[in-house]
C-alpha cells in the first residue's frame, strides 16, 4: 500500500468539502493503519515526510468520533486547523527545499 | 514517560502501573498478534517491562503511537498514548487521542480512541471491533459508566 502526502491532504480536503464523509475518512485511515500494522507494507511518499504523513493518517483515524449521538467531536475548524498543522509544514519544507536549491544555484552557477 | 489518565479510580493505584478497567476491557478487541507470546509462567516486573519496551518494542510503538506518553500496566501490558487532537468547541471536552496497547505476554496489540475532558479525565472510549463497527462508551467525570451508543 502506498500513501503519499497529496492523498492524505486530499482526504482532509474531501472531508471539509463534504465530498467524503468522516466515517469514510476514518475507514480509509484505519485501512492504512492495518496495512502498516499487519503487513508492514505501507510506503510513504515522499519518504522523508513519513512522520507527517503518519500524523495526518492518525488524525483522520477517529475523525468521526462523536461527543453525543449524531454530534461530532471535531468541528470543521478543528479539522482544518489540524490539516494545516500536520501537513503545511511539509509544504513549507518543500518550499524551503526549492529556496535552498535556488540559492545554491545562484552560489554555484 | 508515564501518563495517569485512566477513567476509573482503580486505575490510579500507582504512578507507573495500573489495573485495567474491566468495563471496556471486555469490548476492545485484538487487532493482531505482533510477536510470539512470552511464556505464561514468566511474570515480569514493571522495571523489566520498561526495559523490554525500550530495547525492543519502544522504538517501534512509541514512534507511531506513543507521542503522548506510555504506561506499564500490572497485567504485563504497555499502553502508548497519542497526542491529544484538540476539540475547540468551548465545552468540557478537550479532545481525543488514540491509545495503543501491547501485551508483552501474548504479543497481541489492540487500540481505541479516548475522548478526554479538560481536567484530563477519560470521558469516552471508542474501541475498534474486528467487524469494523464502532461504538462509543461514555463515563462521567468520576469514571462511572454512563452508557453507550
Amino acid at each position: 500500500m502506498h500513501v503519499d502526502l497529496q492523498t492524505v491532504r486530499r482526504v482532509f480536503e474531501d472531508v471539509l468539502s463534504g465530498a467524503m464523509s468522516r466515517e469514510q475518512a476514518d475507514r480509509w485511515a484505519y485501512a492504512v493503519l492495518l496495512q502498516e500494522e499487519e503487513a508492514g507494507v505501507v510506503t510513504h511518499s515522499p519518504f522523508h515526510e513519513r512522520e507527517r504523513i503518519w500524523a495526518g493518517v492518525m488524525y483522520l483515524y477517529g475523525v468521526d468520533t462523536m461527543k453525543a449521538p449524531g454530534e461530532y467531536l471535531h468541528s470543521d475548524d478543528d479539522i482544518s486547523a489540524a490539516m494545516n498543522a500536520k501537513l503545511d509544514e511539509v509544504a513549507d519544507s518543500g518550499v524551503a527545499m526549492l529556496q535552498r536549491a535556488s540559492t545554491m544555484g545562484r552560489r554555484n552557477p | 514517560m508515564t501518563v495517569d489518565v485512566a477513567p476509573s479510580p482503580e486505575n490510579r493505584v500507582g504512578a507507573g502501573a495500573t489495573s485495567e478497567r474491566p468495563a471496556f476491557a471486555a469490548v476492545v478487541v485484538q487487532i493482531k498478534q505482533a510477536s510470539p507470546p512470552v511464556s505464561a509462567g514468566l511474570r515480569l516486573s514493571h522495571e523489566r517491562l520498561h526495559e523490554i519496551d525500550r530495547a525492543f518494542f519502544g522504538p517501534f510503538f512509541r514512534e507511531k503511537y506513543g507521542r503522548g506518553g506510555d504506561k506499564a500496566l500490572e497485567n504485563d501490558r504497555i499502553r502508548y498514548y497519542g497526542l491529544i487532537q484538540p476539540a475547540n468547541d468551548g465545552g468540557e471536552l478537550a479532545g481525543r487521542r488514540y491509545v495503543h496497547e501491547f501485551d508483552t505476554m501474548t504479543g497481541c496489540t489492540r487500540g481505541w480512541h479516548e475522548t478526554v475532558d479538560r481536567a484530563g479525565n477519560v470521558r469516552q472510549i471508542r474501541p475498534e471491533r474486528n467487524d469494523g463497527t464502532t461504538r462509543h462508551y461514555q463515563f462521567d467525570s468520576n469514571g462511572r459508566y454512563r452508557g453507550s451508543w
